[in-house]
C-alpha cells in the first residue's frame, strides 16, 4: 500500500513540478551582463554593505548641489508707469537687489559626520533684499485759499458755486410746513451763507489751523475743478534676511527623521504721502517670521506609512516706531493721548494722521500631525489626526491721538444736499464724530482646533475608483490669557434702559462666547474610463466642508478693558460731537469699566455667540481626454455655494434702522430720535469685525483647459473660464437693506466673467544633439541652452458697483444704491475712457428713499484686465555639473496699460457729477528683473 | 556687467567637454512590418553611410533595470507594485530583471535574474520612502546601462517607474518663500526655472546614453511647478530613445506599466560602426524597406 501511495503521490506531484517555471540558465552574454551589473553597482556603492570605491567620472562623488543667484532691477531697464506718464513724470525710481545661495547635499563634518553612510542630508538656503522703489499717490486736497476760509472760488462736481453756512446762524424757520417734505421752499432750519463764501480768519479753529500746517499745498492739477491736485511719488523702501535650513536621517530602514528651520527679518518702509507725523499712508513695519518642524516617518512595511510630525511657527510685526510724538503736541489738541498725530477726516479731501499708527502683533502657531496610509486589497485609507493650538498676542490701538470725522452736515443748509463741505467743517473746528482708543495692555487671544480625518479610497473595478471622506472637526472659541474679553450679550439686559443688549465680560467661568464647534465634513469622488479607455478619465467630486472662524490681529472685542470713548453728534446738521479747541473730555470711568453699560453710547464691539460658521457646498464634473501630440484636453464644471459666509460692518448691522424709518425724513438727524429706531438704541452701532455669518453666495462656472508636454521643445497650458458668481454681501460698499438679504442678492463684485491664460515655455531645438546648428566647437555656447517661458493673461472685468453722490437718509441707509432711469440704456455703443457707460441711465434717488438700482450692475462691468509676462534664459554649461543662466524677466513686457476703473458715482440731475461714466488714466508698465544664477 | 564678462568669455572658451569617440553606438529601434534583419538595414549617421554591425531583436536577450522611485501615496505605490509583480511574468524568458529604487538614494534591491517569483516577491516588499531620487538617480542608471550593454552586447533597458512630486526632492527646486515680508519678488514668478535648468543639465548627460529610459508615473499633477517637472521626465525619456507614461487615474497604472513593458521588450538594438569624422551629436537615418522605424533623431558619437 506504501508504495501505491507513493507513486500516487509522486503522479500528483510531477505535473506540479512541470507547471513550475524554471529560472532559464543566462546565456554568455547575459552571464557578462550581470557581472557587469554587479562590478558596477558595487563599485558605485549602491549595494548594501558596499562601499563606494570611487566613481569613474567624479560625478556620483560630487553630491553637493547649489546655486549662488542675483536679480537685479533698475528703473532704467523699466518703461515709466503709465500712471506717471500722465502725471507729467518721466521717472519712477526702482532700485532692487535680491541675492542669495541654496546648498544641498550630504551632510558631512570632518571626523564627526559623514552623511553619505549615515544617510543625513541637509539643504540651506539663503536670501536677502535691498529695495527702493516709487509709489504715486493722486488724490484731492483743499487749495490753499480753502485752507483760509476762502470759499469764493470752490464749486461743486457739477461746476456750480458750493455755497458754505454760518452755524452760528442757524434757527429754526417759523414757516415750516411739518407735514411736507423738508427742501429749500420748505426749510425745517434756516441758516445763513457765510459772506462771499468767505469764513472769517476769526472762526477759524486754532487747532484746525495748527494742524494745517502739517498739510502740504497742492502741486498739481489734474481736474477738473480743483480736484486731483495732490501728486506724490514717494519711495517705499524694502529689506529682508532670511535663511531655510533643513536636515534628514535614516535611521536604519524604516525611520527617516527630518527637520527644518527657516528665519527672517524684514523691513517695509512705507512711502510717506506727507513729509511729517501726519502723514495718512501706512506706516513702516518690521516683520519677523522663524519656523522650525520635526517629522519621522515609521515604514511599517510597504503597505503602510506612519508619519508623525510637529511644526512652529511664530510671525511678528511693529510699525509706528517712527512716530514724531514732540510735533503732535504742538497742534494743541486736548483729551487725548500722546505718540501719534490725530486722524482727521474730512471726505472728500485725503484725511490727515493714520489709523493704527503703533502695532504690535505676534502670531504662534502650534501643530501636531499624525498620518497612517495603509492599503489592504482594494482598499486604501488614509487616516490623519491634527491639533493646533493657535495664539496671537497683540498691542493694537486704533485711534491713540483720537479721530474726528467733519461732515457737510453743518456748513450745509440744513436737510439740502449739495450745499456745505466737510472740510469747512474742520477749519471751524465742528466734528460731527469723535472717538479715542484707550488700550491699557495687550491682549493674549487663544484657540485650538482638532480635525480627525479618515480617506478611504476604494477600487471598485479596474478602471472606477471611488474616494470618501470624512472629517470630524472641532474647533474651540477665542479665548484670552488673562480673560481681558468682552462683547455684547443682546439678550442680557441693559440697566441703563432697561432694553436688552449689554456688555459682558469674559471671567473664569465663562472664558469664551462662542460655543464649542464640532462638525462633520464628508466628501466623495469618483475617478472613471468609460469603456475601459485610459486615454479618457470621467471624474465627478462632491463635497461638505466648514470654514474656521479667524484669529485675527487686533483687539477687538475687549472693549470693558481697551475702551474706544465715542462722541456723537445730536445732529449732524445742527450741533457738533466735539469742537477741536475744547478736545475730548476724560473718561468718567477709567479702564477697566466692566459695568453692563459701559459700552452704551458707543460703536460696541459685537461677537456672533451662536454656533452658525461658514458652510461650503460644492460639486464638479470633469472629462480629461489623452490627443495626439502629447495633449490632454480637460472639459469641466463646477458649482459651489455657502452660507453663513463671514461679513464686515459694511453687511452686517444688528443695529440697523429698518429701512420703513425713512419715513420720518429729516426727524432722523435728530439723534435721540434715530436711536431710538434701533433695536439696541443704547448703541450707536456694532462694530462685528469681519466675522458676523451671514452672508450666501453661489458660484457656477465652466472651463476648458489644454495642456501640451514637451514635443519639439515646446509646452504649454491654456485655460479659459465662464464663470458667474451672486452674492448678498460682497461688494466695496456693502448692503443697502440689513433686513432683506433677497434684495441684495446680485453679482459678486469681484466675479470675472471669462478669464484666459496661457502659460507656454519653448526651447528652441538649437546646438549639440538637436535639430538645428548642432555645433560641437565654440559655437555651441551661442546656441545652446535658450528657452523663452510666458504667462499670458486676460480677465474680464469686474461688475461696475454705482453709487449716488448723496446719501440723504438720516443715518438709516450707510449704502444708498442710484436709482434706474426706465427706458435708458446704460451701455453706450463703443465704450471709452471718454464715455465707458451712460450715466443718463441712473440717478440719485431723492433723499430718504432707497435706490432701486441694483448693487452690482448685472450688464456694466470695469474695463478688461491684461497682462503678459515674459522669460528669456540661456544657459552656459561650464561642465556636466556646473552651469551659468542669465534670465531677464520681463513683467508686462508689452508695456500694455490697463484702463483704471470709470467714476461710478452719479450725481443728482440739478448737479450731476461730469466724470461720471469717464475712465481717469490707466496703470501699469513694463518691469525688467535681470538674473544670473550659478549652479552645481 | 564688469563682472559678469570675464564669466562670459570664460563660458565662451570653454572647450566642448571634448569625450572619446566611440567606435560603435548602440540604437533602440522599434519596427513596425516585418522582422528587422542587419542586411536589410541602411544607415546614415551624421549623412554618412555607417556600417551595421549587428541586429538584435525581441528574441535576443533584455536585461531590463527597473528602477522603483516611490515617495507618495502607499496606494498608488501599491497598485504599481502589484502590476509589475504580475506584468513581469508576461514577459520573454530570455528577459533578465533586476530591481533597484531611487527613493532615499540609488540602492540594488535585487540582481539581474529570470526568477519571475523573486522579482515578484522583492517587488511588493520594496517599502515607500519620503524624498524622490529620479533626477539624483537617473544619470547613473543610465551610465550603469550603458556600461552593460557595452561590455555584453545584450540589449538593455531602463524602466523608472515613479510617483515622484518634484517639492519632494532633497534638492531645492520648489525654491520656497524665504522672505515672505517681500511684496516685490519676481524671481518665483517663473516657479519652474530651477527644475528646468535641472532638466536641461540632466538632457545633456543623457544625450550621451544608448540604453533606452522609459518612465512610468504615476500620479500626474496638474500644478505649475510639477507640469514643468512631468514635461522634463517626457523630454529626457524622448532624449534616449525611450517613452513616458502619465497615470492620471490609478486605473491606469496597470495599463501603462504593461504598455512600457511591452515597448521595452518588443525594441530592437542596432549597433552601428561609427564613421569618422563624425560630429558629437550626429542625426541619425535608418531605413528598412517594408518598414516602419521609430528611433531617437539624434545619437552621441562621443562618450561623455
Amino acid at each position: 500500500m506504501r508504495s501505491y501511495a507513493s507513486v500516487a503521490l509522486l503522479c500528483c506531484l510531477l505535473p506540479l513540478q512541470a507547471q513550475q517555471p524554471t529560472a532559464p540558465q543566462p546565456s554568455p552574454a547575459m552571464e557578462r551582463a550581470i557581472a557587469e551589473f554587479k562590478a558596477q553597482t558595487q563599485a558605485l556603492g549602491l549595494r548594501a554593505g558596499a562601499e563606494q570605491q570611487g566613481p569613474r567620472d567624479g560625478r556620483a562623488g560630487r553630491r553637493w548641489h547649489g546655486r549662488i543667484f542675483e536679480n537685479f532691477r533698475n528703473d532704467f531697464l523699466d518703461a515709466v508707469p503709465h500712471e506717471i506718464v500722465q502725471r507729467g513724470g518721466k521717472k519712477a525710481l526702482l532700485r532692487r537687489n535680491q541675492f542669495g545661495l541654496n546648498l544641498s547635499g550630504p551632510l558631512w563634518v570632518p571626523r564627526l559626520v559623514d552623511g553619505r553612510r549615515s544617510g543625513t542630508y541637509f539643504s540651506f538656503s539663503y536670501e536677502g533684499v535691498r529695495e527702493r522703489i516709487s509709489r504715486t499717490l493722486l488724490t484731492t486736497i483743499p487749495t490753499l485759499p480753502e485752507r483760509g476760509g476762502d470759499w469764493s472760488a470752490v464749486v461743486d462736481q457739477a461746476g456750480q458755486p458750493l455755497p458754505i453756512f454760518d452755524p452760528l446762524t442757524t434757527r429754526a424757520n417759523p414757516a415750516f410746513d411739518a407735514s411736507a417734505p423738508v427742501s429749500r421752499r420748505n426749510l425745517q432750519y434756516l441758516r445763513e451763507p457765510f459772506p462771499e463764501n468767505r469764513i472769517p480768519v476769526s472762526r477759524l479753529d486754532p487747532v484746525a489751523q495748527r494742524a494745517l500746517a502739517y498739510y502740504p499745498a497742492p502741486n498739481t492739477a489734474v481736474g477738473p475743478f480743483f480736484r486731483n491736485n495732490y501728486f506724490v511719488v514717494s519711495p517705499e523702501t524694502n529689506r529682508a534676511n532670511g535663511i531655510l535650513a533643513r536636515a534628514d536621517h535614516s535611521v536604519r530602514e524604516r525611520h527617516k527623521l527630518s527637520g527644518s528651520f527657516s528665519w527672517s527679518n524684514g523691513f517695509l518702509g512705507a512711502p510717506r504721502w506727507f513729509p511729517n507725523a501726519a502723514n495718512p499712508g501706512t506706516p513702516d513695519r518690521q516683520f519677523y517670521t522663524r519656523r522650525a518642524s520635526l517629522e519621522h516617518v515609521f515604514t511599517r512595511s510597504a503597505q503602510t506609512v506612519n508619519t508623525l510630525s510637529f511644526e512652529a511657527e511664530t510671525t511678528g510685526s511693529r510699525s509706528g516706531e517712527e512716530q514724531q510724538a514732540e510735533d503732535v503736541a504742538r497742534i494743541g489738541l486736548r483729551g487725548v493721548g500722546s505718540g501719534a498725530f490725530p486722524v482727521f477726516r474730512f471726505t472728500p479731501y485725503l484725511s490727515m494722521g493714520r489709523p493704527f499708527p503703533i502695532s504690535r502683533t505676534v502670531r504662534n502657531t502650534f501643530t501636531w500631525t499624525d498620518a497612517l496610509s495603509t492599503r489592504r486589497g482594494r482598499h486604501s485609507l488614509r487616516i490623519t489626526a491634527r491639533y493646533a493650538r493657535h495664539q496671537v498676542n497683540s498691542y493694537w490701538p486704533q485711534y491713540p491721538a483720537g479721530s474726528f470725522r467733519f461732515g457737510a452736515g453743518l456748513t450745509s443748509l440744513p436737510g439740502i444736499v449739495n450745499t456745505g463741505h466737510a472740510f469747512a467743517s474742520f477749519l471751524l473746528g465742528l466734528a460731527e464724530f469723535a472717538e479715542t482708543s484707550l488700550v491699557t495692555a495687550p491682549s493674549y487671544f487663544r484657540r485650538s482646533s482638532v480635525r480627525l480625518s479618515n480617506r478611504h479610497q476604494y477600487d471598485a473595478a479596474n478602471h472606477i475608483q471611488l474616494t470618501f471622506g470624512l472629517t470630524l472637526a472641532c474647533d474651540t472659541p477665542r479665548t484670552e490669557k488673562f480673560d481681558r474679553q468682552s462683547t455684547v450679550d443682546l439678550s442680557a439686559v441693559n440697566p441703563a434702559n432697561g432694553r436688552p443688549g449689554a456688555l459682558v465680560v469674559a471671567a473664569r467661568e465663562r472664558r469664551a462666547f462662542q460655543p464649542v464647534l464640532v462638525k462633520l465634513e464628508p466628501s466623495a469622488s469618483l475617478a472613471w474610463s468609460p469603456n475601459g479607455d485610459s486615454r479618457t478619465v470621467v471624474r465627478l467630486r462632491w463635497e461638505r466642508d466648514y470654514g474656521v472662524i479667524p484669529l485675527y490681529s487686533g483687539q477687538w472685542a475687549t472693549q470693558a478693558f481697551n475702551p474706544a470713548p465715542t462722541f456723537v453728534s445730536p445732529n449732524v446738521q445742527l450741533a457738533p460731537a466735539v469742537e477741536l479747541a475744547r478736545g475730548l473730555p476724560p473718561p468718567l470711568f477709567p479702564p477697566p469699566d466692566l459695568r453692563p453699560e459701559a459700552a452704551n453710547d458707543t460703536v460696541a464691539d459685537l461677537m456672533d455667540a451662536s454656533d452658525r460658521q461658514p458652510t461650503y457646498q460644492s460639486a464638479s464634473v470633469s472629462a480629461e481626454r489623452e490627443l495626439p501630440g502629447a495633449m490632454l484636453l480637460t472639459v469641466g464644471a463646477a458649482y459651489s455655494g455657502g452660507k453663513n459666509m463671514l461679513t464686515g460692518n459694511a453687511s452686517a448691522n444688528p443695529n440697523a434702522i429698518p429701512v420703513e424709518a425713512l419715513r420720518f425724513r429729516d426727524r432722523l438727524n435728530d439723534e435721540a430720535f434715530n436711536r431710538s429706531l434701533r433695536p439696541y438704541p443704547q448703541y450707536k452701532g456694532f462694530d462685528v469685525n469681519g466675522l458676523w455669518p451671514l452672508g450666501r453666495y453661489q458660484r457656477a462656472a465652466g472651463y476648458v483647459r489644454v495642456e501640451k508636454r514637451a514635443t519639439h521643445g515646446l509646452t504649454l497650458n491654456l485655460y479659459v473660464e465662464l464663470s458667474k458668481q451672486m452674492d448678498d454681501y460682497s461688494g466695496p460698499y456693502g448692503r443697502q437693506e440689513f433686513y432683506n438679504r433677497y434684495n441684495e442678492w446680485s453679482l459678486t463684485a469681484w466675479n470675472r466673467p471669462w478669464q484666459f491664460s496661457l502659460t507656454y515655455t519653448y526651447e528652441p531645438p538649437l546646438g549639440p544633439g538637436r535639430a538645428l546648428f548642432a555645433f560641437s566647437d565654440w559655437r555651441r555656447h551661442l546656441v545652446e541652452g535658450w528657452a523663452i517661458s510666458g504667462i499670458s493673461s486676460i480677465l474680464g472685468g469686474e461688475p461696475l458697483a454705482l453709487r449716488p453722490q448723496f446719501n440723504n437718509t438720516g443715518g438709516v441707509v450707510t449704502a444708498l444704491r442710484v436709482n434706474v432711469v426706465p427706458g435708458v440704456d446704460p451701455r453706450v455703443p463703443e465704450p471709452g475712457p471718454e464715455r465707458w457707460f451712460n450715466p443718463a441711465a441712473f440717478d440719485q434717488p431723492p433723499d430718504f428713499t432707497l435706490g432701486n438700482g441694483p448693487r452690482t450692475h448685472p450688464v456694466l462691468r470695469a474695463p478688461r484686465f491684461q497682462n503678459h509676462d515674459l522669460a528669456l534664459n540661456k544657459r552656459f554649461a561650464l561642465s556636466p555639473e556646473r552651469t551659468l543662466e542669465i534670465s531677464a524677466v520681463g513683467l508686462n513686457f508689452l508695456n500694455h496699460g490697463n484702463w483704471n476703473e470709470p467714476d461710478t458715482v452719479i450725481g443728482p440731475a440739478s448737479a450731476p457729477n461730469v466724470n461720471a461714466g469717464k475712465i481717469i488714466g490707466s496703470r501699469g508698465g513694463r518691469v525688467i528683473q535681470l538674473g544670473l544664477r550659478f549652479s552645481f | 556687467m564688469r563682472k559678469l564678462l570675464p564669466i562670459l568669455l570664460l563660458a565662451a572658451v570653454t572647450p566642448g567637454f571634448a569625450g572619446k569617440r566611440r567606435e560603435r553606438l548602440a540604437v533602440p529601434v522599434w519596427v513596425e512590418g516585418e522582422r528587422l534583419e542587419a542586411g536589410t538595414l541602411g544607415v546614415r549617421l551624421g549623412g554618412q553611410a555607417a556600417r551595421v554591425e549587428a541586429v538584435r531583436g525581441p528574441e535576443h536577450d533584455l536585461l531590463l533595470l527597473v528602477v522603483l522611485d516611490l515617495s507618495g501615496d502607499v496606494s498608488l505605490a501599491e497598485t504599481a507594485r502589484d502590476a509589475l509583480a504580475r506584468q513581469v511574468h508576461q514577459l520573454p524568458a530570455h528577459t533578465w530583471v533586476s530591481l533597484m529604487r531611487a527613493h532615499e538614494g540609488l540602492s540594488v534591491i535585487l540582481d539581474p535574474t529570470a526568477d519571475r517569483s523573486a522579482f515578484e516577491q522583492a517587488v511588493r516588499a520594496a517599502p515607500p520612502g519620503r524624498h524622490a531620487g529620479f533626477l539624483e538617480s537617473a544619470p547613473t542608471v543610465m551610465d550603469l546601462a550603458d556600461a552593460i550593454l557595452r561590455q555584453s552586447g545584450v540589449r538593455v533597458a531602463v524602466l523608472f517607474v515613479t510617483d515622484s512630486d518634484v517639492r519632494r526632492y532633497r534638492e531645492d527646486f520648489a525654491n520656497p518663500v524665504i522672505n515672505a515680508s517681500d511684496p516685490r519678488d519676481l524671481s518665483r514668478h517663473f516657479p519652474e526655472a530651477l527644475v528646468q535648468e535641472k532638466i536641461r543639465k540632466l538632457d545633456r548627460l543623457m544625450a550621451h546614453s544608448e540604453a533606452p529610459l522609459f518612465v512610468v508615473h504615476l500620479d500626474y499633477r496638474s500644478d505649475r511647478l510639477n507640469e514643468a517637472y512631468q514635461a522634463g521626465l517626457t523630454q529626457l525619456a524622448a532624449t534616449t530613445g525611450g517613452a513616458s507614461e502619465f497615470c492620471r487615474s490609478q486605473g491606469e497604472i496597470a495599463e501603462a506599466i504593461g504598455r512600457a513593458l511591452a515597448r521595452i521588450a518588443s525594441h530592437y538594438s542596432v549597433v552601428v560602426a561609427v564613421p569618422e569624422r563624425t560630429p558629437k551629436f550626429a542625426s541619425l537615418d535608418l531605413r528598412a524597406p517594408g518598414r516602419t522605424l521609430t528611433y531617437r533623431p539624434q545619437v552621441p558619437a562621443e562618450e561623455r
